[in-house]
This record gives C-alpha cells, sequence and structure tokens, in this order.
C-alpha cells in the first residue's frame, strides 16, 4: 500500500481513564478518499478513539498519524486547523448564535473572507434545506436540525480533508438522514473529503462505506466490506453478546 | 439594517442628553451620576467577561481596586504622574487577570467563580493588612486628577470613559471575536473543534474586561481622593452583578441602564437607608421572577406587545426573534 494513500493512520492506541482501558491498542488505517465506518456495540471504545483524533483526548499510548504526521496531544484547534473537522453524537451548536453565525464560526478561524464565508454559507444552507432559518436563533431549531446544521458547518471549512462523523443519523427524520447522506456523498467525490463515520445504522453504514472497521471492548476485532465482518464470529458474538 | 441606524441615533441622543445635563442640576447629582457612570463602566466589562464568554469571575471589583491602588500607590510613593500611573494601572490588572485566565483555563462555572472570589479576598486582605505601605482600613489618600473636589470635570471624564467602553465592547462583540467569545460561552468543546484558539480568547476577555475595570477603578481613585479596601468588599461584586442582572445580561445596554438606574433608585432612597437594601433585594427577585433578562426583556416584551397589537398577533416564530444584530 502506499504511504501517501493513508490518511489516518491509528497505531496501538491506548487510552486509560483510571482504571478503565477504552481503548485497548487500536490499530487501522484509513486511505485518503475513503467512506470508512467505525462500529462495535456501545461501550466499545468508538467515541473515546474519536475523541483522540481531534484533540479531545490525549491518547495514553501508541500514536495517531494524520498524513504521515503525529497528531495526538495537539489540541483540537490546532487539530482542526490542520483539516480535520467533527461532529458530536449530541449535536454541540451555539444555541444563543443564529443558524449563520454558527456556520462562520469555522470559516472565520481559518481566515476566510466575511464575503467568502457569507458565500459559502448560504450554498450550505440552501443545500441543507436550512436558508429560511439562517437568522432564527439556533434554540429555535429541532433535534434533528441541530444534527443537520452540525454537519454541515464543519463543511465550511475550505480544504477539509478528513471528516470524522460520530453518529450522524441517529435520532434525525428519514428527510433529513436524506439530506446528510446526499451531503457526504456529495464532498466525498466532488471534493475528495475521507468520512470516518461511527454509526449504529448497519444499513446505512453499509450502503455508504466500502470498508467497516469493528471495535469491541476497546479493540479493533474486524475490517472490510459490511458483508465481509458480518460473517466474522467475532462480530456477531460482540453484537449478539457472547 | 434600519433598525441599526435607529440604536446609534437613541446612542447618539443620550449621549448629548448627557452632555448637557450638568448645566440643570446641581453637584450634588452630577457626583451621583460620576458614581453611577463608573460602575456603569464595571457592569459593562463585567458583562463582556461573564456574560457574552461566559466567565463568571467574582474578582471584577477586586481589579478596579487593584487599578486604584497600582495608580495612587505609584503617584504617593514614586511620584510618578497621573498620565503614566493610570496606565500602568490598567496594565498591571491585565497582567493580573491575564495570569489569573490562564490558571482558570480549565475550570468554569461555580470552580471558576470561587477562584476567583477567593483571588478578590486575598487582594483585599492585602491592602487591609500591608497598612504600613497601602494605609490599611483608614484608607490611602489619592490626588484628584482635576485638583479640585468640584464634580463637573470628573462627570464629564466618567461620562467619557463610558462611551470609550462602550465603543470598545461594541467593536470587539461586532468583529470575529466577539463571535468566537459567545461560542466559547455556549459550547467552548464544539468552539475549539471548529478552530476557535479558546486559551487566546478567555484570556483576552479575562485581560480586556479586567483592564476596563483598573481603568475605571484607577480614576475613580483621582476622582474621590480616597480609596479605601472597601472597592475590594464582596458587596461591591454582588452591586455589579446586581447591576447587570436587573439590567440586561448578555445585552449591550443592559448593565449601563442598570448601574445608572439602581445607583439613582439607592440615591433616592438615600433618607431610608435600612429599607433600601430590602426595596433593591425585593427588586431583584420581581425581575428574576418575571423577565429574568432584566428590563432588557421587559423591554422587548413591550415591544412585542406593541407589534403584536398593531400586526393583529404575530406567529410563534416571530416570538423568539431576537434583534437581527449579527445581520450586515
Amino acid at each position: 500500500m502506499n504511504n501517501k494513500n493513508k490518511i489516518l493512520e491509528m497505531d496501538n492506541v491506548v487510552k486509560i481513564f483510571g482504571g478503565l482501558k477504552a481503548n485497548n491498542g487500536v490499530s487501522f488505517e484509513v486511505e485518503k478518499g475513503e467512506i470508512r465506518g467505525l462500529i462495535g456495540p456501545n461501550g466499545s471504545g468508538k467515541t473515546t478513539l474519536i475523541n483522540q483524533i481531534t484533540g479531545i483526548y490525549d491518547a495514553t499510548e501508541g500514536h495517531i498519524r494524520y498524513k504521515g504526521k503525529k497528531i495526538n496531544g495537539l489540541q483540537p484547534d490546532v487539530i482542526a486547523a490542520m483539516g480535520i473537522m467533527r461532529t458530536f453524537q449530541v449535536a454541540r451548536v451555539f444555541l444563543n448564535m443564529t443558524v449563520l453565525e454558527n456556520m462562520l464560526i469555522p470559516a472565520f478561524t481559518q481566515g476566510q473572507s466575511n464575503n467568502e464565508a457569507n458565500t459559502r454559507a448560504e450554498e450550505l444552507l440552501d443545500f441543507a434545506l436550512l436558508s429560511r432559518l439562517k437568522n432564527k436563533p439556533t434554540k429555535s431549531l429541532s433535534g434533528g436540525q441541530f444534527m443537520l446544521l452540525q454537519i454541515v458547518r464543519g463543511f465550511m471549512r475550505k480544504g477539509l480533508e478528513l471528516y470524522v462523523m460520530d453518529e450522524p443519523f441517529a435520532g434525525v427524520h428519514q428527510s433529513i438522514k436524506g439530506i446528510i447522506i446526499k451531503s457526504i456523498k456529495m464532498m466525498n467525490q466532488d471534493k475528495n473529503v475521507t468520512f470516518l463515520i461511527v454509526s449504529h445504522e448497519m444499513a446505512t453504514i453499509s450502503s455508504l462505506c466500502s470498508k467497516v472497521t469493528v471495535l469491541d471492548k476497546g479493540a479493533r476485532i474486524a475490517e472490510g466490506s459490511m458483508k465481509e465482518v458480518a460473517n466474522i464470529p467475532e462480530v456477531i458474538d460482540a453484537y449478539l453478546g457472547g | 439594517m434600519n433598525l441599526f441606524h435607529t440604536k446609534y441615533l437613541v446612542f447618539l441622543i443620550l449621549v448629548l442628553f448627557a452632555a448637557f445635563l450638568p448645566m440643570y442640576i446641581g453637584e450634588y447629582w452630577q457626583y451621583v451620576l460620576t458614581i453611577a457612570f463608573f460602575y456603569a463602566i464595571l457592569a459593562a466589562s463585567w458583562n463582556l467577561l461573564s456574560g457574552y464568554t461566559g466567565l463568571f469571575s467574582l474578582a471584577h471589583h477586586a481589579f478596579g481596586m487593584i487599578g486604584a491602588y497600582t495608580s495612587t500607590l505609584l503617584m504617593a510613593k514614586a511620584g510618578i504622574p497621573f498620565w503614566m500611573s493610570i496606565p500602568a494601572g490598567i496594565l498591571l490588572t491585565m497582567l493580573i487577570s491575564s495570569l489569573m485566565g490562564i490558571m482558570c483555563l480549565r475550570v468554569s462555572g461555580l470552580y471558576l467563580a470561587l477562584i476567583t472570589w477567593a483571588f478578590a479576598e486575598v487582594a483585599r486582605n492585602y491592602f487591609r493588612l500591608h497598612y504600613t505601605f497601602t494605609g490599611g482600613d483608614r484608607g490611602l489618600e489619592s490626588s484628584l486628577l482635576f485638583g479640585t473636589i468640584q464634580p463637573t470635570p470628573y462627570y464629564y471624564l466618567f461620562l467619557g470613559l463610558l462611551i470609550a467602553t462602550i465603543i470598545l465592547i461594541v467593536l470587539i462583540m461586532r468583529s470575529r471575536i466577539g463571535y468566537y467569545l459567545k461560542a466559547i460561552r455556549d459550547d467552548s468543546i464544539a468552539a475549539r473543534s471548529m478552530g476557535v484558539n479558546i486559551v487566546r480568547y478567555k484570556i483576552f476577555a479575562f485581560a480586556v474586561s479586567s483592564g476596563l475595570a483598573g481603568m475605571a477603578g484607577a480614576f475613580y481613585g483621582h476622582s474621590i481622593g480616597l480609596i479605601s479596601p472597601i472597592m475590594g468588599d464582596f458587596n461591591e461584586m454582588a452591586m455589579i452583578i446586581i447591576f447587570v442582572v436587573i439590567g440586561g445580561i448578555r445585552t449591550m445596554p443592559g448593565p449601563i441602564i442598570g448601574a445608572i438606574a439602581v445607583r439613582i433608585l439607592m440615591e433616592l432612597l438615600r433618607a431610608q437607608s435600612e429599607v433600601r437594601i430590602l426595596i433593591l433585594s425585593l427588586l431583584v427577585i420581581i425581575i428574576m421572577r418575571f423577565f429574568n433578562g432584566g428590563l432588557m426583556e421587559l423591554y422587548r416584551q413591550i415591544k412585542q406587545w406593541i407589534n403584536k397589537d398593531k400586526n393583529g398577533g404575530t406567529s410563534a416564530y416571530h416570538e423568539i426573534e431576537t434583534p437581527k444584530q449579527g445581520e450586515s
């Protein structure tokens, strides 16, 4: 495998909280342009892993490399500046700001001009069918719209390379889910954005991702296409509670 | 856009009104308003830190005190002139508050409040106990900026300082930094993940807001001629919070309206000094219960009620609409 194609490398990542080993030596690689699924039962360490990729936590052991450069231990804003955006399982939006203001934050921190940022925001809000709400306070949106806003907000970053999503389809209405899937496919094809998506929605992950990584009890237990991993005994065990 | 013009126009009219007011009121009320402007600066700058940025500090009054003592002590002990001692006071408060900001980076809410309160107590007790240097509880005489106790020049001085403070805070809040500060308050983890350097902007908020408090304190000392550790009393901090909350936290005019209105009210009730704290407390309870956005919320509700009457009822969506401040 050509090293240059690897956008993200997890190398024996261990994360210990007190006496709990949330990640126990996770290793896998994501190639540029991929839409990778990250699945596993509750408590298998998916969110902990994402929090280490995006700098919310530092890894206890091991390395996380982005385009060949070690990123674990860097601050979240530094990691964001390198072209990695993320979403959170429970949508984190700026409730007291307007929808448009939410969109402008990642563009401003990147130093985009007002004009550029506003145009970009208008386009993305149009796409997400949130345009008519742009000057409303964000707290007036619905839960599904929070998630949608959170996702399109990440697309505001120009030159976005890796988008890490934590349960983007959880608790959202079918129509919003459709928009989210469409946006992922579009950004992947048009802008070659790489995605790492944590989700419990097997059908959606199966249709979006050519490859999935399965975690259980903090460790990687399988990798391959959804079809392949679904037949691996350890995976069945993990999901059915062996 | 229209709303903006109206806002600026109202601001201009109020400034003009305040500028001509001393011709029609006596020295006593000029003095009262000077003190009110001093508190308005403290309230507006505390609102920048604790309202907009969400860093609930209980040391704001202490920074006012530090500014006052720094400038007064530099003049009294080292013979340094005003134009150097006052900026020195401002710089020192900015420096100390930046250090406090760094120390408090990982704490928020109640813990931040407790740390800042403890710092304020340390500062107050330092000025009390090191009395050979600071004058202790007896206070310290401060040379008067205009060499007179006649209040008119000080009235204009503090009016000018208040206007400068308002303009500075408006400029900050309308800039990108303002967006970052609001984002940090709403969700600091999301803000960091969106690329906001929260270390830099939290320290910025501490330094600017405390620097304004230090400035107000330094000028205050040189205006009333005597400073004492009472400036660092917790009651002073409580008053700042009351001004902001009564006026309307996270609004630009709220803290200023709150400070001036409450100071005037307290002055009117001076004869009944026993009951005035009772009335003030009742006012806080009533406002918190019925308009927890303060007087600005009351104003918004009245405006909405008038509009509703005019339009024959608006949809629920319009009710949550806030003034379109970000639109430009």
